[in-house]
C-alpha cells in the first residue's frame, strides 16, 4: 500500500501558506458547532492517542467537566523523546499551525482558558516555528481575548523543557511545567484523572502533537470520513506517521493508513540497506523487538501488531540488517533507560542499573551462564511493579530480545564475543574489541 | 560508582549566605522574567524558564550565585531551586562548560550508524572524554540520548543546531569552525530558549 498523506500532505510554515491550504477553516467550523458536537465527531472518528498508549482521544476530551468551576487547561505533549521517533518534530517544523489549530479546537470543546505546548529544549527549530505561528495567530485574533466575537478567551504559551525523557510521561510533564523535578504523580484509581485534577489541580487535557494535528481534519471532513481509513483493522482508524530509521535506504517520516503491512512500510523507506533484514523495533525503543519472520507477517494496527508480539507505540520504527548484534543493541537500550530513570521508585531506579551492568559485563566478554535467568528475573520484578510506564518500558525490550534471539545471548556469554562477527557489527561497540574482565 | 565529596572541586558547591546574594540579572532579563511570570498562575511554575534566563546571564552555567538569585527572585528556597536544576541534563549546575558543547547521540539508530566511531574521533581530536572540558575551556563533549532526529543518524547537537548525518571526515573541519567562532554557543542556546517562550508583543516591550 502506498503512503496516505493527511498530516504530512503540505508544508506550510506561515499563516498565509496555511490559509491557502484551507487552514483554520476547521476551527471556524468548530466555533459554530456545539461543544459536545465537536467531541462527538472525535468519538466517531475513532481517533486514538498517538503519543504511545493509543488511548481513545474522545474519552479524554469528554472527561473535562462540562460545568466549569475552575480554569481549564490544554497541554500538548511535544517532548518527543522516544528513541526512534521524529514525527512530532516534522509536524511542528513543517506545519506548526496544524498543531495549534488542533489545540484550539480542543480548547474550544473543553472550555479551556490556557494552553501550553511543552517542547523539549533540544528542538529549537520546532520551538521557533511554533512560537512564530503563535505570534501570527495572536496578530490575527485567532488567539487572545474574545476570539472571533465568541466571547471565548484562549491563550497559548510555549514552554520548553530542559533535558529529560521522563518529562514525556504525562504526569511528570505536569510536574515539570509546574516547576518541579520531572517526576510522575500518583494516578487513577489512587488519584483523580488529569481531566479532573491536572495542572494546578485543575481539569487538564493532555494529548500528543500528532493527536492534536488530526483534529482539524476530523472536524473539517467529519468523523465518519476519518473512520473510513483503517477500516480493515479491528480498532485503529485514520492514518499514522511512522518515523523510519536504521538500516534503510530512505529514512524519514512516512504516513500510512492503518492496515498497511509492516513490510510495505519498509519498502516505502527504500528497503533494507547493507544486508538482509534481521530485526525491527516497530514503535520506539520501548516496544518488543521483532525478527524478520514477524516483520513479514505484521499488519500495522494497535491490535494487529499485538498479534506478532509488539506494539504501535509512538511510531518510531527502526529496521536492522544482519550485521546487528542484538546483545549490543539491548546493552544500549538498557543504558538509555538507566540514564533516563527518574529515580522515584526502587524497581526502576535499581533495576535499570542492574540490567545495564549485566549487559555491560556480557559485551565485555565477562558474561556468566546464570545471567540470562538473572535478566529475566530482574525484568519480571520491574514490569508491573514500577511507578510509571518507564520501568515497564525498560523491561519489555529485553524480555522480547531474550525470547526472540536467545541464541545470541547464549553465544555471547559462552564465547565472550558476538555471534555476529562482521566488521559492520563492530561499529555498535563503544570498546573497539570486547575486552575480557 | 563515584562517591561525591562535598569538598571535591567537582562536588556540590556551597550555597551562598542569603544575606550575601547579589542580584545580577540585566534589565532585559528582569523584564523577560516579568513577562514569563504572566504565563503561569504562580511563581513556582516559572522555575524552569527562570533557570534558562540565569544560565544565559551567568555565562552558560549555573554557579551557586545563579541558583540563589533564581531562588530570591521567585521566593523559593535555594534547596528547591538546586533540586529542580539538577534533575535536568541541560542545566549545567555548579561547574562551567565549554563555549561549545558538542553532544553526541549514541542511542539506538545512531549506534548502528556508527556514532561510537564519531565519538572516538571527537575524543581523540579534543583529547577529552565524555563529560570533560578542554583545558582552554572551548569544548565540552557529552554523550546524549536520542535527539529524535534518527533519520539523520549519526547526529550531533552543537548548541542550538543539529548536525547530521556526520561522518568521521567532517569532524576535523567542524572543530576548526567552532574553534574560530569566538561566541559562546552555550549562551546562545539559553538565549534562544528564553526568546522562544516570549510572545511577540512581550518582546516588543523589552528593551
Ligand atoms: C516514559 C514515558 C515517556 C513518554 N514520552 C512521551 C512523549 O515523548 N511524547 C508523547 O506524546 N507521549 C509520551 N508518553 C505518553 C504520555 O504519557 C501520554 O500518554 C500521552 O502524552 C497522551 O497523549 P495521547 O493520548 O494523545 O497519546 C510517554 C509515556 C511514558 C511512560
Ligand atoms: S518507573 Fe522509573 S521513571 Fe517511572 S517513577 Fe519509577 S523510577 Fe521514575
Ligand atoms: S538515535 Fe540518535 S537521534 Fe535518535
Amino acid at each position: 500500500m502506498p503512503e496516505l498523506k493527511l498530516l504530512l500532505k503540505h508544508k506550510a510554515r506561515t499563516l498565509d501558506e496555511y490559509r491557502r491550504i484551507g487552514g483554520y477553516a476547521a476551527f471556524q467550523k468548530a466555533l459554530a458547532m456545539d461543544r459536545q458536537a465537536v467531541i462527538d465527531e472525535i468519538k466517531k472518528s475513532g481517533l486514538r492517542g498517538r503519543g504511545g498508549a493509543g488511548f481513545p482521544t474522545w474519552i479524554k476530551w469528554n472527561g473535562i467537566p462540562k460545568q466549569k468551576t475552575k480554569r481549564h487547561y490544554v497541554l500538548c505533549n511535544a517532548d518527543e523523546g522516544e528513541p526512534g521517533t521524529f514525527k512530532d518534530k516534522e509536524l511542528m517544523e513543517s506545519t506548526p499551525h496544524q498543531v495549534i489549530e488542533g489545540m484550539m479546537i480542543a480548547g474550544w470543546a473543553t472550555q479551556a482558558d490556557v494552553g501550553y505546548i511543552y517542547i523539549r529544549a533540544e528542538f529549537m527549530d520546532c520551538a521557533r516555528a511554533v512560537k512564530s505561528a503563535i505570534d501570527e495567530a495572536y496578530a490575527e485574533g485567532l488567539l487572545g481575548k474574545n476570539i472571533q466575537g465568541t466571547g471565548w478567551d484562549f491563550d497559548l504559551h510555549v514552554h520548553l523543557g530542559a533535558g529529560s525523557y521522563e518529562c514525556g510521561e504525562e504526569s511528570a510533564m505536569m510536574s515539570s511545567l509546574m516547576g518541579e523535578r520531572g517526576m510522575p504523580r500518583l494516578k487513577a484509581p489512587h488519584a483523580p484523572l488529569p481531566t479532573i485534577a491536572g495542572l494546578w489541580d485543575s481539569p487538564t487535557l493532555i494529548n500528543n502533537v500528532e493527536t492534536f494535528a488530526c483534529a482539524p481534519h476530523i472536524i473539517q471532513n467529519g468523523g465518519d470520513w476519518y473512520a473510513a481509513m483503517g477500516a480493515s483493522t479491528k480498532n485503529s482508524r485514520g492514518t499514522k506517521i511512522f518515523s523510519v530509521s536504521g538500516h534503510v535506504n530512505k529514512p524519514g517520516n512516512y504516513e500510512i493508513e492503518f492496515g498497511t503491512k509492516l513490510s510495505d512500510l519498509l519498502e516505502l523507506a527504500g528497503g533494507i540497506k547493507g544486508g538482509a533484514l534481521k530485526a525491527c523495533i516497530p514503535g520506539g525503543s520501548s516496544v518488543p523487538i521483532l525478527n524478520a519472520e514477524s516483520v513479514a507477517k505484521a499488519v500495522i494496527g494497535y491490535e494487529e501488531i499485538g498479534e506478532v508480539g509488539s506494539m504501535v507505540g509512538s511510531g518510531g520504527c527502526i529496521f536492522f540488517n544482519e550485521h546487528t548484534c542484538i546483545v549490543a543493541l539491548m546493552w544500549r537500550t538498557a543504558k538509555f533507560y538507566m540514564r533516563e530513570s527518574c529515580g522515584k521508585c526502587t524497581p526502576c531506579r535499581e533495576g535499570t542499573d542492574w540490567l545495564f551492568q549485566i549487559h555491560d559485563r556480557i559485551i565485555k566478554g565477562g558474561g556468566r551462564p546464570e545471567d540470562i535467568n538473572l535478566l529475566k528475573q530482574i525484568c519480571a520484578q520491574i514490569d508491573g511493579r514500577s511507578f510509571c510506564g518507564l520501568g515497564d518500558a525498560a523491561a519489555w525490550p529485553i524480555v522480547a530480545a531474550l525470547k526472540v534471539f536467545p541464541h545470541e545471548y547464549e553465544y555471547f556469554i559462552q564465547h565472550g564475543k558476538s555471534i555476529v562477527d562482521t566488521p559492520q557489527s563492530k561499529l555498535m561497540f563503544p570498546y573497539a574489541e570486547p575486552v575480557p574482565v | 560508582m563515584e562517591t561525591i565529596h562535598l569538598e571535591n572541586s567537582r562536588g556540590r558547591p556551597k550555597a551562598p549566605n542569603p544575606e550575601q546574594v547579589e542580584l545580577k540579572f540585566s534589565d532585559q532579563a528582569v523584564q523577560e522574567l516579568e513577562a514569563l511570570l504572566t504565563h503561569y498562575p504562580d511563581k513556582k511554575s516559572a522555575i524552569l524558564p527562570t533557570l534558562w534566563i540565569a544560565q544565559r546571564e551567568y555565562g552558560g552555567y549555573l554557579p551557586p550565585e545563579a541558583i540563589a538569585e533564581v531562588a530570591v527572585r521567585l521566593q523559593r528556597s535555594y534547596a528547591e531551586i538546586e533540586g529542580v536544576a539538577t534533575f535536568y541534563t541541560m542545566y549545567h549546575v555548579g561547574h562551567p562548560v565549554g563555549r561549545h558543547l558538542i553532544e553526541v547521540c549514541t542511542c539506538l539508530t545512531c549506534q548502528v550508524c556508527g556514532a561510537y566511531r564519531i565519538a572516538e574521533r571527537l575524543k581523540a581530536k579534543l583529547g577529552i572524554d565524555f563529560g570533560e572540558t578542554t583545558e582552554d575551556g572551548v569544548f565540552t563533549l557529552e554523550e546524549v540520548e536520542c535527539l529524535d532526529a534518527c533519520d539523520r543518524a549519526p547526529v550531533l547537537q552543537v548548541s542550538d543546531a543539529y548536525i547530521g548525518p556526520v561522518d568521521e571526515a567532517e569532524i576535523d573541519a567542524l572543530i576548526e569552525k567552532l574553534r574560530s567562532d569566538p561566541g559562546s554557543g552555550t549562551i546562545r542556546l539559553a538565549d534562544e530558549i528564553v526568546k522562544a517562550q516570549l510572545h511577540a508583543n512581550e518582546q516588543r516591550d523589552i528593551r
